[in-house]
């Protein structure tokens, strides 16, 4: 039986986006990523409900005519400190992450299972792990993020504090 | 009382205590390695060694076994989990040079942790066998 967290998996080789948060290093698909940019124009959440029960969304973006619900990777990741500097916008979804810095893109050879030993919310934000340059670092599953259900409930909040305010 | 026939067993020292796993679960003793460390929410982790092109988890069992005021550990012992459907390293930090001993296993006495499944008599030492499986299982359960 061979050991599967030594082989690749299927569509490894792929770039990826270095950045880092709370002092730990972490990688993302560069195909996910739409947009890497500064953290001007947040508008931090303030209303009451489901929406605020998401501690790990603190603001949305405005840009091009879309609604971006951005996830703070401090709080996703459960990290004790962050100095949130870029925020990193995904394609094919309303979602961004708030990030400390991005490092540089790179390409990695091999994503290598997480194992098994992690049991818990880890095996949900990780695709896998990958070692850059001796350094391993975990490659987010960027679909994680923000659930399609998650999605909805923001959309439908999003929608009545619009209707609110119209009025 | 029966002892089982004699087996090969690795054991391993946590503070003033030695502990056995079945020999042929165990890889290899490293010398102690860079640590390398990312955000998770696993109890026992410590982070995770790079070893021979793996990616191996180190899983502080001394916590368990001996409990928060276990001595600092010095080398990795990296013994084989078995799951469902493939087998891993797991390396596990110990505290000093580990012994490899062909000796018979007893029954556990009195009530003991599900992770411990017998005993193991050198001379005067009585030493505890375990189940890595069920030692990591305990932790992730509670």
């Amino acid at each position: 039986m061979k050991d599967q967290s030594q082989l690749p998996q299927p569509g490894s080789h792929e770039g990826v986006i270095l950045f880092t948060v709370g002092g730990f290093k972490f990688a993302i698909a560069a195909g996910s990523v739409k947009e890497i940019r500064g953290t001007g124009g947040l508008q931090e959440i303030k209303v009451k409900g489901n929406v605020a029960q998401m501690e790990k969304l603190r603001f949305i973006l405005e840009r091009d005519g879309a609604t971006y619900f951005v996830v703070d990777a401090q709080r996703y990741f459960h990290l004790a400190k962050s100095a949130p500097g870029r925020v990193l916008i995904l394609s094919d979804s309303p979602t961004a992450l708030l990030v400390d810095s991005t490092d540089r893109m790179t390409d990695i050879s091999a994503l290598h299972a997480l194992p098994r030993a992690f049991t818990q919310e880890e095996r949900s934000w990780y695709r896998g792990l990958a070692v850059v340059d001796g350094e391993v670092v975990p490659v987010v599953n960027h679909d994680s993020l923000l659930s399609k259900g998650e999605q909805e409930v923001l959309r439908a909040g999003l929608d009545r504090l619009r209707d609110v305010s119209a009025v | 009382m029966s002892a089982a026939p004699e087996r090969s067993y690795v054991l391993f020292p946590l503070g003033k205590k030695r502990f056995a796993l079945p020999a042929e679960t165990v890889a290899e003793l490293a010398r102690p390695d860079h640590l390398q460390t990312f955000p998770h929410r696993t109890p026992l982790l410590a982070g995770v060694l790079v070893r021979r092109g793996r990616i191996v988890p180190v899983c502080d069992v001394a916590q368990v076994l001996l409990g928060p005021d276990a001595p600092p550990r010095k080398f990795y012992l990296i013994a084989q989990r078995q799951g469902e459907s493939r087998q891993e390293w797991t390396a596990i930090p110990v505290t000093g040079e580990c012994e490899l001993a062909t000796l018979a296993q007893v029954p556990p006495e009195g009530t003991q942790p599900a992770y411990v499944t017998g005993m193991l008599e050198a001379g005067d030492e009585t030493i505890t066998v375990v189940d890595l499986e069920k030692l990591i299982a305990v932790e992730a359960k509670s």
